[in-house]
């Protein structure tokens, strides 16, 4: 159990997580559901490895971003996302 | 243009040697001559670590236009592509150019660049806005607000010859003289100290002079719940006749006066 109090921003970042699943669910098929579920969990999963806990603004920033882009996926006429892996 | 860098590093900056880049850049055509001026621009890229900086730049002013933003195409044409700002028109009627130009907002396109060479010149992003890249700020708290006015013709009478015109005066458009001008380059809104504070609950100028533009519309019958709607101590009431607004307009608009009418209307 996480013992330590969280930080605002951390728990910032944990509602829009939870914002992104919650958003996810309100999709019509199942398989688009997982595929937003399993893009959004592997984006911050990664985030939260490589990006440094003392690197407040770009923190700052990608909550911004993540914010408008969860506005655009709430709306239903949004179906799904995909993500596309560039080397 | 590789060719035309300057490969040593100036050492003012550890972090900046750190990354290997030439710290100064200067046009690949400067010859005996030239007039050489030295722009400092704010650059920051949410990819690559660091804090923001002010990034030198050297051109040859008799090589370039009149305007900052001249010089600023100029720059990311030749020297560094990298440098990202928005533009579109180049002639002050679109809004998108908007920077701190010197210490004062303006529009690129419609800013000289101050001939004395001797002088830095130094171009950041509007003040107090996120920045997302470089010159490039989120306006999109600024464009919420200009919606939350509701800036559209609102009747409760259908038009006294339907599918025509509304017809106004000469002395009632006239009214609007001042108002209709305004391209939303938030020139203004940035520049007011008041907005720079409460920039989520205060509307800034710029949404109050639309607000007053509609208002002041003798087509427009839903003037009362307009000012009851803005009739707010943070939507309207935190302007305190700053007047930096007038003062940034490239449009030459006066936003502070517009708000006092709107003020004097809610008496």
């Amino acid at each position: 159990m996480g013992a330590t109090k969280l930080s605002g921003m951390q728990k910032q970042v944990l509602s829009l997580y939870r914002g992104f699943l919650r958003a996810a669910r309100s999709k019509p098929t199942t398989e688009d559901r997982k595929r937003i579920q399993t893009i959004v969990s592997t984006e911050f999963r990664k985030n939260s490895k490589e990006v440094d806990r003392k690197n407040f603004q770009y923190i700052e920033y990608l909550l911004r971003l993540g914010h408008k882009q969860l506005d655009q996926l709430k709306s239903p006429d949004m179906v799904s996302i995909s993500s596309v892996k560039i080397n | 243009m590789a060719s035309g860098l300057v490969g040593r590093v100036v050492g003012t900056n550890p972090s900046r040697a750190a990354r290997l880049i030439p710290s100064r850049w200067t046009s690949s055509k400067a010859v005996v001559g030239a007039k050489l001026k030295t722009f400092q621009i704010y650059r920051w890229n949410a990819d690559s670590p660091g804090k923001p900086e002010l990034q030198d730049y050297q051109l040859d002013l008799k090589d370039c236009g009149p305007m900052v933003l001249d010089a600023l195409i100029k720059i990311t044409n030749e020297m560094d592509p990298s440098l990202t700002f928005r533009r579109s028109c180049r002639e002050g009627m679109c809004g998108s150019c908007a920077m701190n130009i010197d210490g004062c907002n303006g529009l690129a396109c419609l800013t000289k660049i101050e001939s004395e060479s001797s002088k830095v010149t130094t171009i950041t992003p509007l003040p107090h806005m996120f920045v997302i890249k470089d010159l490039v700020v989120d306006m999109t708290n600024f464009y919420n607000q200009y919606k939350s006015i509701e800036p559209w013709l609102k009747r409760k009478t259908p038009a006294s010859v339907p599918g025509k015109e509304i017809l106004q005066s000469k002395k009632d458009r006239a009214k609007l003289d001042g108002m209709y001008e305004c391209i939303l380059c938030a020139c203004c809104s940035t520049s007011c100290p008041s907005y720079w504070w409460n920039p989520e609950s205060y509307l800034g100028p710029a949404a109050l002079l639309h607000a007053n533009r509609w208002i002041s519309d003798s087509r427009d019958e839903y003037t009362k719940e307009r000012l009851e709607a803005i009739n707010d101590e943070f939507k309207l009431y935190r302007c305190h006749t700053i007047l930096n607004c007038a003062r940034a307009c490239p449009k030459g608009l006066n936003p502070g006066k517009q708000i006092s009418h709107i003020k004097q209307l809610q008496k």
